[in-house]
């Protein structure tokens, strides 16, 4: 009805420059007429300006509407406003061991302060851990942005607040919690009050952990880790030793379930933990394991062919080199076969066998093991392994019974999980493996010597220095050890290292529990031994038994025909013995 | 003299002028309501990192370990209590129909493991 006009005219043409029919008609020439000429053009290019303004404003207006990325703006909405902190630490089933809370740090404006003198006073009564001169000196100095305590609880906080002191002003800020405690606290380590990593995982994964966004999943299990833990400690403090460590491994992954060193701080309160207690012992220290090390003596001489389980070596007698005697600690003097030298801990069959296998040899395994060299792990706490600068036949005899090396517990856990797990070396790692992973790893010895490995590890165990380690069910294969520690120039027989490595169950192993005691002191209950056997073997017992039924592993019977058949060694009969030994 | 279409164009710029701030209002109006709902799920993020902590350090192994002692009459279970569910002899019913029952026991989990040596 708009249209009450006559068509006769261009439609296109925009209403109002219709000529107003009651108007004068238009000039046929003259500068009137080019006047109206000029205007006219003007206007129809302004149209199509404004035309053209209006089309793009429509047709922005068209994809705002029917918004295309409308996906793109939602996505970013949420995250507006929300920042992301420093990124939690979770063991692999997600307990938290490190997370940051925002917390309230109290700073001044010394510029709005009226009387420094009575505000300082007031915070000192609210805040006692304040030094009420400095906090005067502080809201005098005429700056205007002093810091005066950092991580204020709730309850400071409403005090602060209730003072209602003009000047004095609160800024959220993260603070890492560790609410875990001391359970893991060379593992998790800790930061410096502006988020640094100090120490740990805090200060090797310091860069990932920065980025923010999803929580560094350890492989650690919060309870397996309190199981070593808490037995590691017991047999520390009923040994009155000065120290202790222990690891859980998986051998099949590398995964570390556990890992322990004693004396431990709480990472919450770290700035009052001393050198002593945040050194972690089984990373950062390298010993002397002692006979452990035969395990990698024996593998070694098996696994080249140098010695099958019926080599036997004389053992009658200490072996005098230079200025070193090698004796033996459980003396059988007589020959012995291979099981039996591993069986007793004999020193002098295990150097005996290392001097066979020969120097060059002895390296290269060792080498391969990654026992020579500091490891790449995810602590920056390594220790770099102290090895013989030259291989002279007593380094040879010496290292065969794992004495005259340092390595750290953790290299020596990585090494005898691929001693047991069918000859796989996995680096060791702290972070959780995905389930379905194939963990890739480089064999270092064939699968049949670590079959025979295992049979070894189980003699220990059911008849050797090992049987404290006896877990009922749960197969238990390992290896004592029980090295003099060296002090200065020389070896300090009361100094002891006391160490049980044990992988269980030992057909197939699973898991590898090893704990070491630093100079621990022998009692009642160990009729006065301090051996490896005494000290650490019952705290690795009580670990496997308290912690396999957490990590799934069902108790067998020992007895069963296939387990006995499995893990058969042939010994020399008690009649054989008697006629090696006449 | 004002034309009906004059005055039809004047109605609809008040209209769409009308709606524009309305919608301009509305959408000032959302805007506030996301920076607060921003704010709120802020604030409840926060009160749930606080609250995980909180609860991982009542649930400290440590701790659960001496409440247990302490008010529980329950100890750890030892291997001797642990047993293979196919090692469970199936009391075979009157009927047939548990015959077939017993000869395909469930695969052993470690759930199923749990009874005690005495049963």
């Amino acid at each position: 009805m708009t249209e009450s006009s006559p068509r006769e005219e261009n439609p296109c043409r925009p209403r109002h420059f219709r000529p107003d029919p009651c108007g004068p008609a238009t000039p046929a020439e003259g500068p009137a007429r080019q006047s109206l000429d000029q205007s006219h053009t003007r206007l129809l290019i302004t149209a199509a300006l404004f035309c053209l303004v209006f089309a793009v404003i429509g047709v922005r207006l068209v994809e705002v509407g029917l918004g295309g990325d409308d996906a793109h703006i939602a996505r970013q909405e949420p995250s507006r406003g929300i920042t992301t902190g420093r990124a939690d630490i979770v063991d692999r089933n997600g307990v938290l061991l490190a997370t940051t809370l925002e917390t309230p740090s109290l700073f001044a404006d010394p510029k709005e302060i009226a009387d420094a003198q009575k505000a300082a006073r007031a915070l000192v009564q609210i805040l006692p851990d304040l030094d009420e001169k400095e906090v005067v000196q502080k809201l005098g100095s005429g700056k205007s942005f002093v810091w005066l305590k950092r991580h204020l609880t709730p309850r400071e906080e409403e005090a602060v607040n209730r003072l209602g002191l003009p000047g004095l002003q609160f800024m959220p800020e993260g603070k890492r919690v560790y609410p875990e405690g001391d359970l893991a606290a060379h593992v998790v380590g800790y930061t410096d009050t502006d988020g640094n990593g100090l120490a740990g995982i805090e200060r090797g994964l310091d860069a990932r952990l920065r980025k923010g966004g999803a929580p560094v999943q350890l492989s650690l299990d919060a309870r397996v880790q309190y199981i070593l833990r808490d037995e590691t400690a017991k047999a520390v403090s009923e040994f009155n030793a000065i120290g202790g460590m222990g690891i859980v491994m998986d051998v099949r992954t590398g995964e570390i379930l556990a890992m322990v060193s004693l004396p431990d701080f709480d990472p919450n309160d770290a700035n009052t933990a001393t050198p002593a207690t945040t050194f972690n012992r089984a990373t950062l220290g390298a010993y002397e394991m002692g006979s452990v090390f035969k395990i990698f003596t024996m593998a070694m001489a098996l696994n080249d062919h140098v010695a099958t389980l019926e080599s036997s070596y004389d053992a009658t007698n200490p072996i005098h080199i230079g200025r070193f005697t090698i004796h033996d600690d459980h003396a059988q003097r007589r020959w012995l076969t291979v099981p039996e030298i591993f069986e007793y801990s004999s020193n002098i069959g295990a150097a005996k066998v290392a001097l066979d296998v020969g120097a060059d040899r002895q390296r290269d395994f060792l080498g391969r093991l990654g026992l020579l060299s500091a490891p790449h792990f995810q602590l920056k706490e390594i220790a770099t392994p102290l090895v013989p600068a030259v291989w002279h036949p007593v380094n040879v005899m010496t290292v065969g019974f794992g004495h005259g090396i340092s390595v750290s517990p953790l290299q020596l856990a990585t090494g005898v999980s691929a001693v047991a797990n069918g000859g796989i070396l996995h680096s060791a790692t702290l972070l959780k493996q995905a389930d379905d992973a194939q963990a890739l790893g480089t064999r270092v010895l064939t699968q049949e010597t670590s079959i025979e490995m295992r049979k070894l590890l189980r003699l220990v165990v059911e008849h050797g220095t090992g049987k404290l380690a006896e877990a009922d069910g749960y197969l238990v294969g390992g290896k004592t050890g029980t090295a003099e520690k060296v002090s200065g120039h020389h070896y300090a027989e009361h100094a002891l290292l006391s160490s049980f490595v044990g992988v269980f169950p030992v057909n197939d192993p699973r898991y590898l529990v090893l704990v070491s005691v630093d100079e621990p002191h022998g009692n009642k209950q160990t009729a006065g031994y301090a051996t490896g056997g005494w000290i650490a073997a019952p705290a690795v017992r009580e670990t496997i038994e308290r912690m396999a039924s957490i990590v799934g592993i069902p108790p067998v019977d020992e007895d069963s025909p296939e387990i006995r058949r499995s893990l058969m060694v042939t010994l020399p009969s008690p009649e054989g013995r008697k006629f090696a030994a006449n | 003299m004002i034309r009906p279409s004059t005055i039809l164009w004047g109605c609809a710029v008040v209209a769409v002028g009308y709606a524009m701030f309305q919608m301009k209002y509305e959408v000032m109006q959302q805007e506030d309501r996301l920076a607060r709902l921003n704010h709120d799920i802020a604030s409840d993020r926060e009160a749930v990192r606080v609250l995980n902590a909180e609860w991982n350090y009542l649930s400290q192994p440590a701790r659960l370990d001496e409440l247990a002692k302490r008010y529980l009459t329950l100890v750890p279970i030892g291997p001797k209590q642990l047993i293979d569910i196919a090692a469970i002899p199936l009391r075979v019913p009157e009927g047939t129909a548990g015959a077939s029952a017993a000869s395909s026991p469930a695969p052993a989990r470690m759930a199923d493991l749990k009874t005690s040596a005495e049963r």
